[in-house]
């Protein structure tokens, strides 16, 4: 007993050691949860309090791009606008889309924090489930895909950016419609990896990929990035870099993307799959 | 107690930067200095060990919560508060140390303080990115954050620690 208590004391330092290391191991082991948990969403509020009174702060001195932005997206609307009023008076009855149109909401949330130097990115938002948010709902900037939101509190919201190694996107390109995994692999936030498109098709620098609208996340055809022409082969497919359109480093404004269907359409989707 | 309000000043002060500056520091993603490991390196040299981990704990436990992340910084922060007093050991200076000399350039010369922090905080470093990124995929990227990362972390913690009161 006493040489026990001898050794104890002798190695106290190193039983130390090794107990707070397995703690912190037992806190890595469990992270996928972590969302979850009510530490983090009472630390959420905390960070979400100081971070947006910090970005308010530095908000003005990126309100150049940001206007840039916002007028980038006004000349495309316009011309889609324009393009509506040619087509109707060519006299075509126009048909309201109830499959990409309507059902669809869209709310400006303002980005108070994130980061780009991470393995696993997040991003927090002001708007939260007193909003309207709600876990699953996609993120767009007026330049392209962010995320999809993974944890809300009352006031904040938590998107996992797609520069995040855990995110998967189904995006399509745009001028053939062969679809494939957009993902991130962690080394630079300009580029993610667009895999499991197949040999045969013919691939272009600069070709435009979009989301493919095939999960009720994004709707299709949402901006995420071109082609840089740089691809990797392995087995039957090809991987392609793009250049995300989104600069994640800039951030600022974003949409979140509510889907008015999405229950209906995964009631359905798992109801045929059992 | 003098002396335990200081630390507690410079554990809020380095925190605080960490957050509001340092982590926004987002050079090329190469680059991502963890400046708060100053608070490990700075506690009297005398400290036991028990209480040494235990602070390293703590430190790096505030930043995992305030950062999102679960585990990776105390994973980190814990093996440095291990190894400084090794480290320390190694580099001990002639004059000797006293048990409530807080480790710096001002006492025992730059090249030590400089060898000493570049030390610690490479551990510390190597262990953050590669538990982050959890596999030896894309190793030679991540050995080169690291040794980035270290010499600006070190560089900066050099320079606080010029300008810090030395009593």
């Amino acid at each position: 007993m006493r040489s026990l208590l001898n050794f104890l004391l002798r190695f106290k330092t190193l039983i130390l050691f090794l107990v707070l290391e397995a703690v912190a191991i037992i806190m890595l082991s469990t992270s996928h949860n972590y969302h979850e948990t009510v530490l983090y969403g009472i630390s959420r509020n905390i960070t979400g309090f100081f971070a947006e009174r910090l970005e308010r702060g530095t908000y003005y001195f990126r309100l150049r791009q940001v206007n840039q932005e916002l007028l980038a997206e006004n000349i495309l609307l316009k011309k889609q606008i324009a393009g509506l009023a040619s087509g109707s008076q060519e006299g075509f009855i126009p048909v309201r889309d109830s499959v990409n149109g309507v059902n669809y909401t869209y709310l400006n949330a303002r980005v108070i924090s994130n980061s780009v130097n991470k393995q696993k990115n997040f991003i927090t938002l002001d708007k939260g489930s007193r909003q309207g948010v709600a876990e699953g709902m996609g993120v767009a900037s007026p330049s392209g895909v962010v995320g999809v939101v993974v944890g809300v509190s009352r006031n904040y919201s938590v998107v996992m950016s797609l520069l995040n190694t855990d995110f998967r996107l189904s995006a399509s390109m745009k001028r053939n419609d062969y679809f494939g995994s957009l993902a991130w692999d962690g080394i630079n936030h300009r580029y993610a990896r667009l895999s499991e498109i197949p040999h045969h098709v013919a691939v272009n620098e600069g070709d435009t990929i979009v989301t493919s609208g095939f999960s009720a996340i994004f709707p299709a055809g949402v901006m995420a990035g071109t082609l840089t022409g740089a691809q990797r082969r392995g087995g039957d497919f090809i991987s392609l870099q793009v250049l995300l359109s989104a600069d994640f480093k800039k951030l600022t404004d974003v949409y979140v993307i509510g889907n008015l269907t999405r229950d209906e359409r995964e009631n359905l989707e798992k109801e045929v799959a059992q | 107690m003098n002396s335990i309000l200081r630390y507690a000043g410079a554990f809020v002060l380095l925190i605080t930067l960490q957050l509001l500056i340092f982590n926004n520091i987002e050079f090329s993603g190469y680059v991502n200095p963890f400046v708060y490991v100053m608070f490990i390196l700075i506690l009297p040299v005398a400290i036991p060990s028990w209480i040494l981990l235990l602070l390293s704990f703590l430190t790096g436990f505030i930043i995992d919560l305030f950062c999102g992340t679960t585990g990776v910084h105390v994973f980190a922060t814990v093996l440095a508060g291990f190894v400084r007093p090794w480290v320390l050991s190694l580099n001990v200076t002639a004059e000797g140390a006293e048990a409530e000399m807080s480790p710096s350039s001002y006492r025992s010369g730059l090249r030590w303080f400089l060898i000493y922090t570049f030390t610690v905080v490479l551990v510390h470093h190597l262990a953050l990115f590669l538990v982050e990124i959890f596999s030896l995929r894309y190793f030679f990227q991540t050995l080169l954050r690291v040794l980035l990362s270290t010499a600006v972390t070190t560089f900066f913690i050099v320079l606080f620690d010029f300008i810090r009161p030395h009593r």
